[in-house]
């Protein structure tokens, strides 16, 4: 049996804690909000590079090796992406189990099957594993700034061209809103056009007598190499999101959980110090009455 | 007369400005566009955007680095990696990113991979400073 001092200061460690939970609940739900800013403003810039590399690629008949998927990719590099700080409820952890099966279950069907990691929590669990990827890229910064992408998703052009790789595909946390996360599992390399282009052919604005200054095939290259980073930066972006959002949400929950917990507490501080009065007034009457004799 | 959109990643700068004339830097040198230009497409280096408001006789200036611009009937949308307003640009952060620039590449010991991109920060920090100097 606890005593009433014991209760007293279990209380007032929980009350701590969700003073604590409270206070990142705020701070994530405010750096939602900018996470969500970010991404609302990045989409006029993404759609637009794709449709004009639709366009071009279709009045022009550009082909680029970035542009044409092998039918049977052998060698495939899988890009974990997670956050580097945990107490966001289960969002690191579908990332991970989801990858971990991937691997399980593909490695047998690829020649090669890589695993790079973005944040620090899915390469933890992957080395705790005995898994490891080639590459581990952490510590980004709070915010996620186009230019970080951007060198991200250079250094993933780069082992795509240089490692030979057939197939870039990237897993992330999608965000859909404050409460729920969508776990995506998308192909970035080689790029896919047929969703751009079936929009595209509609409403093309394109003559063909446009003046091109440098050659289509250049400028299509260029634009690829910018439609990669602005995935990347929008995989990123979701991502971050979703992580604000998930802890959040699991923030929320804790702050739930403590006021639950002190409620409990609370009501057996009670009775043991009603229970305690009683046994005191009990022992004083029953002094008194044995004095009477 | 006709329309100016600057996009970036990270904001839309302008949004469907009237504005008169616009120079581009784009990747073999400096490009007017007037009303009435021809449709074109090119790709643009590191430099100063200027472009003139319609009505006002001044230029306004953004720095941009890298993008592509596109010219139709309508007016001209120009997607850039990075732009900023002259009144964005803080002088001081800029002439440190300059110094260490300069610093690595005469320090003689990087890769050509780092050696191209201290040069693309090198030119970048020199056109900004040139455009606070006219300013």
């Amino acid at each position: 049996m606890p005593s009433l001092k014991d209760i007293r200061s279990r209380i007032a460690s929980v009350k701590n804690t969700q003073q604590i939970t409270r206070a990142m609940k705020m701070v994530s739900a405010a750096k939602l909000r900018r996470a969500q800013h970010n991404i609302v403003n990045m989409r006029p810039y993404a759609n637009k590079i794709l449709s004009v590399i639709a366009d071009i690629a279709i009045t022009h008949r550009v082909t680029h090796p970035l542009l044409s998927p092998s039918a049977s990719p052998r060698k495939v590099l899988v890009v974990v992406v997670t956050s580097d700080r945990g107490l966001c409820g289960g969002f690191n952890a579908n990332v991970n189990k989801f990858a971990e099966r991937f691997h399980r279950e593909n490695s047998s069907k690829y020649e090669t099957l890589d695993i790079l990691f973005i944040g620090r929590k899915g390469a933890d669990y992957f080395r705790r594993r005995g898994l490891k990827g080639v590459d581990t890229i952490t510590n980004l910064a709070r915010e996620i700034s186009y230019v970080l992408a951007a060198s991200i998703a250079e250094r993933l052009m780069k082992s795509y061209s240089e490692g030979g790789y057939d197939e870039i595909r990237l897993v992330y946390n999608e965000f859909k809103s404050a409460i729920s996360q969508n776990l995506v599992c998308e192909t970035l390399l080689p790029i896919d056009l047929s969703r751009a282009t079936l929009g595209s052919q509609t409403d093309s604005k394109f003559s063909k007598d446009l003046l091109f200054e440098p050659p289509p095939e250049e400028i299509v290259d260029d634009l690829l190499h910018k439609h990669f980073a602005v995935q990347v930066y929008r995989c990123l972006s979701e991502s971050v999101a979703a992580e604000h959002a998930a802890r959040m949400t699991a923030m929320e929950n804790a702050t739930n959980n403590a006021k639950e917990m002190i409620g409990n507490l609370t009501l057996t501080y009670n009775k043991l110090r009603q229970a305690s009065i009683t046994k005191e007034l009990i022992e004083i009457c029953s002094g008194a009455e044995a004095l009477k004799g | 007369m006709f329309t100016l959109t600057l996009v970036t990643p990270e904001k839309k700068m302008l949004t469907d400005v009237d504005v008169e004339e616009v120079v581009v830097p784009a990747f073999k040198g400096e490009l007017t566009i007037l009303p009435g230009h021809a449709p074109l497409m090119s790709t643009l280096g590191i430099g100063v955007l200027r472009y003139r408001v319609k009505g006002s006789s001044a230029f306004q200036s953004a720095a941009i680095s890298w993008g592509y611009c596109e010219v139709n009937p309508r007016g001209v949308n120009i997607l850039a990696e990075t732009a900023e307003a002259t009144d964005e640009l803080d002088r001081e952060r800029i002439e440190a990113a300059r110094k260490k620039a300069d610093e690595m590449l005469r320090s003689g010991k990087l890769t050509v991979d780092e050696i191209v991109k201290y040069q693309r920060k090198l030119r970048r920090a020199e056109i900004r400073l040139g455009m606070l100097n006219k300013h």
